[in-house]
């Protein structure tokens, strides 16, 4: 608004004040008007709403569209280090302390990022180090090759990750990801999946303990994302952070697909179902919100194994959560199929489209339990019927005006991610639910440098001495 | 703390990168809100179709010439839609000759 010239007020509710204040300086207006809302609006009974928003929130409404703004004496903006300035010398044990007390860690030692280390990974790119890559809201700061290198190195990434993590970069600063709700309260994470031959060169495990920490790929790209998501958009919980996760989680590691079990199926791998080659390296990211139970499905049947997942992944972990995507007709879980699951399914003949349609055509829920849920999450607007004549949803939502008419939890069976990795010697599958339109599914090739083959044995042939 | 005598120093990079857009002030706000035209702007969250009209009540009780421009005419600002509707605001503004904006909620 105040950019098209017009005076605006934003109402921002007393527990996101602080957020609002990140969002205003990533904008560049740090003086922006704000009225609070006091409380928590979800919370209160009618009469103290009112009461709320006439003695408290209306004048504050008034104040931050007619009166003079208290505008902060213009100070000069701080000069910024350049990409090569030294911040700060010292010890490993200093260097930590003081990326602590600077809110540019996240809790854990870093590898300290000295110009020597930074380099090695810039040999692994042909970018210019001082690409802009993006702008990560809501911080709004500037993506670069340089500080995509330089948060690789702190999380403990060896410099042959670099494409990886270049290519995790593209993805969280194209808009559709929307890498500004990241530090929204359902405290989602961003899950890094890897598909190519990528994944043996690097030594990534797409095997037992699939999502474990401990093997250093998979975790330190995982640790570098969620680094790189609080460095660079904002989201920390320093006195000017910006992550406002209720509860939240930990970063998740990178899934490795298991392309052998993949193979061995012939069903085709997860960066085919992304619309790439087999054979190409392929980065998908997408929001993971919560992870369900780990499914134990028994039988020599397909179908057997499909009931029991569609009953714990499906219905369990998915169902209620499916009403924020409702909401925001967008909808993207991902199951991790073990490979001895995927193997009954493909002797069964069942591809992993018929697992999809099984889950779309077997999963509902109460259309009434899925409204009651979304606006208890605050999405007090929603309706499915409206949704439905808006041709935002299918209409099978809204064939009757049941209340409690059943409606599917997925809404488009090709919306669903499949995945086979993990425990080959177990019958263990898991579901890991999305967070609907915030961090859709999003996928990159991985590029590669000229002489990556020679770079590599250089770097391997040091790890393996 | 004290380093150990031999321990390796290390210098060290900046971690961050440079915010995208420059530092500026808020335009002027309006004066008088009497016969002004309110636009509302809404993320379709947290009650806001209970209290936007208590405030519409309220506002019109101490400036009886203000008009609104409701937060339907803008829609869902951060729904399914919200790219779309986010860059109609321009016009939109302009077509019903905004005044001032409410815009909410972050909660």
């Amino acid at each position: 608004m105040e950019r098209c010239g017009v005076p605006s007020v934003s109402i921002i509710s007393t527990g996101f004040l602080k957020q609002a204040a990140v969002v205003a300086k990533g904008l560049g207006l740090p003086d922006m008007a704000i009225a609070e809302f006091p409380g928590v609006p979800m919370t209160q009974s009618k009469e103290e709403l009112r009461r709320q928003v006439v003695e408290l929130l209306l004048p504050r409404v008034i104040a931050g569209l007619s009166k003079p703004l208290n505008l902060a004496a213009p100070v000069n903006e701080p000069v910024l280090p350049k990409p090569r300035d030294v911040v700060f010398s010292g010890t490993l044990d200093q260097v930590n302390d003081y990326f602590h007390e600077q809110n540019w860690s996240d809790g854990m030692p870093v590898v300290p990022p000295t110009l020597d280390r930074v380099e090695k990974f810039l040999r692994f790119t042909e970018r210019d180090p001082q690409e802009v890559i993006g702008v990560c809201p809501p911080a709004n700061r500037e993506a670069t090759v340089w500080n995509v290198a330089v948060n690789g190195v702190m999380a403990g990434c060896r410099p042959e990750y670099m494409p990886i993590l270049l290519a995790v970069v593209e993805i969280i600063c194209t808009p559709e990801y929307k890498v500004e709700d990241a530090g929204s309260t359902p405290g989602w994470e961003s899950l890094i999946t890897l598909s190519g031959p990528i994944i043996k060169q690097l030594g990534f495990n797409a095997g037992q303990g699939v999502m474990r920490v401990g093997r250093q790929p998979n975790t330190s790209i995982g640790r570098f994302l969620r680094m790189f998501i609080r460095n660079v958009a904002g989201f920390t919980h320093g006195p000017e952070g910006a992550d406002k996760g209720s509860i939240g989680q930990s970063f998740l590691v990178v899934l490795a697909e298991n392309e052998d079990a993949i193979a061995e199926l012939g069903w085709q791998p997860y960066s085919v179902d992304r619309g790439f080659k087999a054979g190409e390296n392929v980065v998908t990211v997408q929001s993971v919100v919560a992870i369900s139970a780990p499914a134990y499905s028994q039988s020599e049947r397909a179908e057997e194994h499909a009931a029991l997942l569609a009953d714990v992944i499906g219905e369990r972990a998915c169902g209620y959560w499916t009403a924020i995507g409702m909401c925001y007709a967008n909808w993207h879980p991902l199951m991790i199929l073990g490979p001895s699951i995927a193997a009954v399914f493909a002797k069964d003949g069942w591809s992993k489209d018929d697992i999809r349609q099984y889950f779309y055509e077997h999963v509902k829920i109460k259309a009434s339990a899925a409204e009651r849920y979304a606006y208890g999450a605050g999405l007090t607007g929603f309706r499915i019927a409206n949704a439905v004549k808006e041709g935002l949803l299918p209409k099978a939502f809204h064939l009757s005006d049941d209340p409690d008419r059943l409606v599917p939890v997925f809404q488009k069976p090709e919306w669903m991610s499949i995945v086979v990795a993990g425990d080959a010697g177990r019958n263990q599958s898991r579901g890991y639910v999305c967070n609907h339109v915030q961090g859709v599914p999003t996928s990159r090739k991985v590029v590669l440098p000229g002489n990556w083959a020679a770079l590599l044995a250089e770097y391997r042939g040091k790890l393996e001495t | 703390m004290i380093p150990a005598p031999n321990e390796p120093a290390y210098d060290v990079v900046w971690p961050l990168g440079k915010p995208a857009y420059a530092t500026r002030a808020p335009v002027e706000r309006v004066a008088n809100l009497n016969n002004k035209v309110i636009g509302e702007t809404w993320d379709y969250l947290f009650r806001g179709e209970e209290w936007f009209p208590i405030l519409r009540e309220e506002l019109t009780k101490r400036y009886p010439g203000i008009k609104f421009v409701t937060y339907d005419t803008f829609g869902n600002l951060h729904g399914p839609n919200q790219r779309e509707l986010v860059a109609k605001v321009p016009d939109l503004l302009k077509k019903h000759k905004v005044d001032a904006v409410i815009s909410a909620i972050g909660a």
